[in-house]
């Protein structure tokens, strides 16, 4: 073979490679078309994102410019110009252990100032709930709907005060809390909600999102009802959310907007921020069996408080 | 050492904003945490468990009988942040333990505080600060 005739094949094999290259794109982009932007960039870290940053009184304004979560999700999403599919080599690093700090106490709203029963702009229904459990508590009455090791749910999920780590992955995030092995799966792989006729409520819902740079836009429906936390107000199985979760130098934090129609009179504004745990603490996540220690069963009693169900560290020092 | 000495400062601070605030899990309203005991007493057994974990501790009275008293705390990893292991509290290891009491007058308190023979204080509601 002369140079001459080595150097022709080597142009006709680049050409062909090239229009590989190019069918490749051309399948790829086919197949993204209804779905959301993929972003591949390997060994750089996540692209920016293009969500207008928002002071707290205009985030809970936004909520009340929109009817339903769904109507916000989708004004995020258009804001977001569709959003991203992360390649995994732009997936921002969340990696830690972390918690909810412990001056925020159990609240819903970590601002929650001194002496107010709540931020929520409740119904008068649940204003007259709310009031009535905090006066129960006051009078030693309370029972917590998780004393029988049922899991907290979402959006209580947010409040509790245990081990968290947030691992992103392209396809699906899990957003996991140490307390009773829970973990929400975020759905980031462009798929829909489970159709409205095959719904039932579910402890953490049904939850997809997608990316706009580092942050995660998460809607969450088909929930379950519960409590926000003790002393704070109940929300219906109609409870649905929408965050924004991303990393804020060693904090995890999560703009949370909730609707609620029976309880809620406008959405419920929020946000959510877990520290980051001192590595040197060696702090790991262990199976939680919450009923594997019998000294800790409880039951609600006729008067509706907590008692024991007859622990016997001395059964002889029971008063009768 | 005058950061050391703002740091414990914030984080009791922030010890004390959890106190009175029950426990994860079940509500305390079974305790009294108007009224703190201290007893003093032998570890029988120390139930690292969760969701909460129980301190058995054998209190002995002056005729020499002894009751076994029950100290609830937060479960392993709570501990844990504060500070608390399983190896701390061996059977036999002698204390000092405070807490909130039952108020039907059962032997048992929510775990406020203890302190061991050898002069080593424990915290079990450090758990719940970040750091």
């Amino acid at each position: 073979m002369t140079a001459v005739e080595a150097s022709r094949i080597l142009r006709r094999m680049t050409r062909h490679l090239s229009f590989a290259a190019l069918g490749a794109l051309l399948v790829l982009g086919a197949g993204c078309r209804d779905a959301t932007r993929v972003a591949e960039a390997p060994g750089v870290s996540s692209p920016a994102g293009v969500i207008p940053q928002r002071t707290k009184e205009q985030k809970a304004a936004l909520g009340r410019q929109h009817k339903t979560a769904w109507d916000l999700y989708q004004a995020l999403k258009a804001e977001a110009k569709g959003g991203q599919t992360l390649a995994a080599s732009m997936m921002p690093d969340w990696s830690g252990v972390y918690s909810r700090p412990a001056d925020k106490g159990f609240t819903f709203d970590p601002d929650l100032p001194a002496g107010v029963l709540t931020t929520a702009k409740l119904t008068s229904e649940y204003q007259a709930k709310l009031e009535k459990r905090v006066a129960d508590v006051k009078r030693g009455i309370e029972w917590d709907p998780i004393s029988t090791c049922a899991p907290p749910g979402h959006p209580r999920w947010l409040t509790e005060p245990f081990l968290r780590e947030f691992v992103p992955t392209s396809k699906q995030t899990w957003l996991i809390n140490e307390m009773v092995n829970d973990v929400r799966r975020v759905y980031t792989d462009g798929r829909d909600h489970v159709p409205a006729e095959d719904r039932y409520p579910l402890y953490n819902g049904d939850s997809i999102g997608f990316w706009d740079g580092g942050r995660l836009v998460v809607h969450t429906n088909q929930l379950q009802g519960g409590i926000y936390q003790r002393s704070n107000p109940d929300y219906t199985d109609q409870v649905e959310t929408v965050e924004i979760w991303q990393r804020e130098g060693d904090t995890i934090t999560a703009d949370v907007w909730v609707y609620d129609p029976p309880v809620l009179a406008e959405p419920w504004y929020v946000k959510q921020a877990y520290g980051k745990l001192d590595p040197k603490q060696d702090l790991r996540i262990r199976y939680w069996n919450c009923a594997e220690n019998q000294n800790n069963a409880v039951h609600q009693t006729q008067d509706g408080t907590t008692q024991f169900n007859g622990f016997t560290f001395d059964p002889t020092a029971v008063k009768k | 050492m005058r950061r050391r000495l703002v740091q414990a400062a914030v984080m009791l601070g922030m010890v004390a904003a959890i106190s009175g605030r029950g426990l994860a899990h079940h509500s305390a309203a079974m305790f009294d945490e108007k009224k703190t005991i201290t007893v003093e007493g032998e570890v029988k057994e120390f139930q690292f468990t969760n969701p909460h974990s129980w301190l058995l501790v054998d209190v002995k009275d002056k005729d020499g009988k002894v009751t076994t008293w029950g100290f609830e705390a937060e479960g392993p990893s709570t501990l844990a942040r504060a500070g608390i292991r399983p190896s701390d509290f061996k059977a036999g290891t002698r204390l000092k333990i405070t807490g909130n009491p039952m108020k039907d007058g059962r032997p048992a308190a929510i775990w406020v505080s203890a302190v061991r023979a050898d002069g080593k204080a424990f915290n079990p509601r450090a758990g719940f600060v970040v750091r």
